[in-house]
């Protein structure tokens, strides 16, 4: 048996039928009208340089819980990947299952920023926020749900601030910053950081691009455009397309001293998992001892399953739950399987705890 | 609409027709089909809106890949060979092409396939060619013009022996700027050339594994039978091999050469446009950054005596409210009246 099958006949037709579907696809493209982002209503609670804290508008009729929940997104890439569509919101989902949704947007830092460090942004930013939110409901504590770079940093700030936090959640975050088959954190080893910071001020966002994009190189820059012929005929699908191709190139740049001591303390010394790391003051793992639950993703390549498994066993507290998906790091967020599954669990877990 | 989705259908018929003469006829344009791709996007790409434009580019890109490797195909299809051995005839080239480019180190990086393929080998590289062309200040992509492939290492040597000779006279701080700049340039080259090798030495693995993965499917009884299915197994293979190199301790030094380098080819560029900037009396790019660094000092200073006032007032408060609460029950105690009878005179017992 031969491996190839193909006859001269049969590829020219294929090519034919691909020709034909480009020209179907320029149709709907120029019909598809403007790609909007972020489809559930919210309002600007409270402003801060380029930083907006966001209350979702929650239904007058339904019953939520007590204690707010605040999201926490990474300073890498943009929050609405949690509210991109009508049929793939988280938001939308967390608020279905009764929760009360706020969410830090951090905007887009310029070169007036560079100087902004982490502690500026978990104590200073992030606490900010959580004394609007305690203001606003009258309450001392709040529910964090950190999102990768965020769930790291809501780490952080639960271990800074013990008395500020009820519950935490964290979704695909690192803690282990080089477990063997971390691809990022192998190829910043030996990045002198110090001169990329001395150098550029702020990280430009393309240059992130290019990194998350040189993780699978053939499927992310190739692969992915042909699938898209696929689904060309239809343009809900084609507009989704484009939806998530807006999120993925939509990269804010990275303020210059935060990511220095981010990549440095965390990627290059692995310092949250082994000790050492100060933010304003000494953070410690095992000083968290609120409640905590741990969503990971089984297929993740930008944070391997076993660099979040790591905080098993490392926390303060005895109230550990982990919840894994068989998806990947931005599939737990947009496959309509993760939204049926994972805020309601998220829901259920806070209820629990409430 | 649907005239010009018609005439669109009739485009691509005719291409058809044109494209199985047009293999035949001896002045044959080299990439006829990937160049049909490029043609067609150019008359329609005007009329695309901006959201949708770049997408469509990039599917464009992977598109002339794709045209080419049909092409191939249906070419050596048409000249009796089986498709398997067009496959070996394939591979075969490719390797040959790429062996033959890491042994000379030839001036150009090869193309495989024609105009089309070679855009899936550069796949990892063209975005890193845009980051260094927006980091760098000089206009367009930079380093497409910059080809060190042609710089041996006995070149490299010499010119570093001339960058070497102390500058001397009024001008030699300049001199001496410029020279490391130009030790810096060719840092950058050297790490840009090392780095493309190591991509040719992958290609080359690549395609001897594609083999290996052929024979298997031979082993298996399995079989591919159609463009699509092949593209994506050659996806597939070399996604694995590119996720095996580097995640090799060869590629963590080659990726933070390739960084630092061009880095620090940057950060003099900036010191020398910072001492011209300064001659001129205008605002350096060091001076304002020290403006930066101070202004947060300051504001980070003042958020947190903001805090501490904020602190303070709720004490005080708190102790005011206090202070009142000892201060109130002697002011409400109600005051206590006593009677006594009067006796009335003259009546005694």
């Amino acid at each position: 048996m031969m491996p190839l099958d193909m006859r001269p006949d049969a590829v020219m037709q294929e090519l034919m039928a691909y020709g034909q579907k480009l020209s179907h696809g320029v149709k709907n493209l120029m019909e598809v009208g403007e790609i909007s982002t972020g489809v559930t209503p919210k309002t600007a609670v409270y402003t801060e340089d380029k930083l907006t804290l966001f209350r979702f508008d929650p239904d007058p009729k339904a019953v939520m819980s007590r204690t707010p929940l605040l999201i926490v997104y990474a300073l890498v890439n943009r929050p609405y990947m949690t509210d991109i569509q009508e049929n793939r919101s988280t938001v939308k989902a967390l608020m279905d299952a009764g929760q009360d949704v706020y969410l830090v947007d951090w905007g887009y830092p310029d070169r007036a920023d560079c100087f902004l460090t982490l502690d500026d942004y978990i104590n200073g930013y992030l606490d900010r926020c959580v004394d609007v939110i305690c203001e606003r409901h009258r309450i001392d504590k709040v529910n964090l749900l950190g999102i990768c770079q965020g769930g790291t940093f809501s780490l952080c700030y639960a271990a800074l601030h013990p008395d500020k936090v009820k519950n935490l959640v964290t979704m695909v975050t690192p803690v282990d910053f080089q477990t063997p088959d971390n691809m990022l954190s192998h190829w910043v080893q030996q990045i002198d950081v110090d001169l990329v910071v001395d150098t550029l001020g702020n990280v430009p966002g393309e240059m992130l691009n290019w990194t998350f994009l040189n993780l699978k190189p053939y499927q992310l820059m190739g692969q992915k455009y042909l699938g898209l012929l696929d689904t060309l005929d239809d343009p809900e699908a084609l507009k989704n397309f484009l939806r998530m191709e807006k999120w993925i190139f939509d990269s804010p740049d990275q303020a210059g001293e935060a990511f220095r001591q981010f990549i440095k303390d965390f990627y290059q010394q692995n310092r949250l998992l082994k000790g050492g790391l100060v933010i304003g003051e000494p953070v410690s793992l095992k000083d968290i001892t609120v409640p905590v639950l741990n969503v990971f993703a089984e297929q993740d390549h930008l944070v391997p399953p076993d660099a979040s498994r790591a905080m098993r066993g490392q926390l303060g507290t005895q109230d550990y739950t982990e919840l894994s998906f068989p998806g990947g790091h931005i599939g737990i967020y947009v496959s309509g399987k993760a939204q049926k599954t994972v805020p309601p669990a998220i829901g259920k877990w806070l209820d629990a705890r409430e | 609409m649907n005239a010009w989705l018609d005439s669109q259908q009739g485009y691509w018929k005719s291409w058809a027709d044109l494209a199985q003469r047009g293999m035949k006829a001896p002045e044959a344009p080299k990439n006829p089909w990937a160049d049909t791709v490029d043609q067609w996007w150019k008359s329609v790409s005007p009329m695309a809106p901006a959201p949708g434009r770049d997408v469509f580019d990039k599917l464009m890109d992977v598109s002339r890949g794709y045209f080419s490797l049909g092409e191939r195909f249906f070419t050596q299809g048409q000249t009796g060979e089986t498709g398997m051995e067009a496959v070996n005839g394939w591979l075969n080239g490719m390797q040959k092409m790429w062996t033959d480019w890491l042994q000379t180190g030839s001036q150009f990086r090869p193309d495989a396939m024609g105009k089309g393929f070679s855009t899936f080998w550069d796949l990892p590289l063209d975005t890193w060619q845009r980051l260094a062309a927006n980091v760098m200040p000089m206009p367009g992509d930079f380093t497409h013009a910059y080809h060190p492939e042609g710089m041996g290492q006995p070149v490299r040597d010499q010119v570093n022996r001339f960058l070497s000779i102390p500058a001397v006279g009024y001008t030699r701080e300049s001199q001496e700027q410029f020279q490391v700049l130009a030790q810096r340039q060719m840092d950058y080259a050297a790490a840009m050339q090392s780095y493309q090798m190591a991509f040719g030495k992958l290609a080359v693995e690549t395609t001897r594994k594609f083999q290996e993965v052929m024979q298997k499917r031979v082993a298996e009884g399995k079989s591919i039978s159609s463009l699509r299915e092949l593209y994506d197994q050659w996806v597939e293979m070399s996604e694995a091999a590119y996720a095996e190199f580097v995640m090799t301790q060869e590629y963590q030094e080659l990726y933070g050469r390739l960084v630092n380098t061009l880095l620090a080819l940057k950060h003099h560029m900036a010191r020398m446009v910072d001492q011209g900037l300064e001659a001129m009396h205008m605002p350096s790019h060091s001076e304002i950054r020290t403006l930066q660094c101070r202004q947060q000092e300051t504001r980070r200073e003042n958020l947190r005596l903001r805090k501490e006032i904020k602190a303070i007032q709720q004490q005080f408060e708190s102790l005011r409210a206090q202070v009142l609460m000892s201060q109130a029950p002697q002011a409400e105690k109600p005051v206590r009246t006593v009677t006594t009878p009067v006796k009335k005179p003259g009546k005694s017992k």
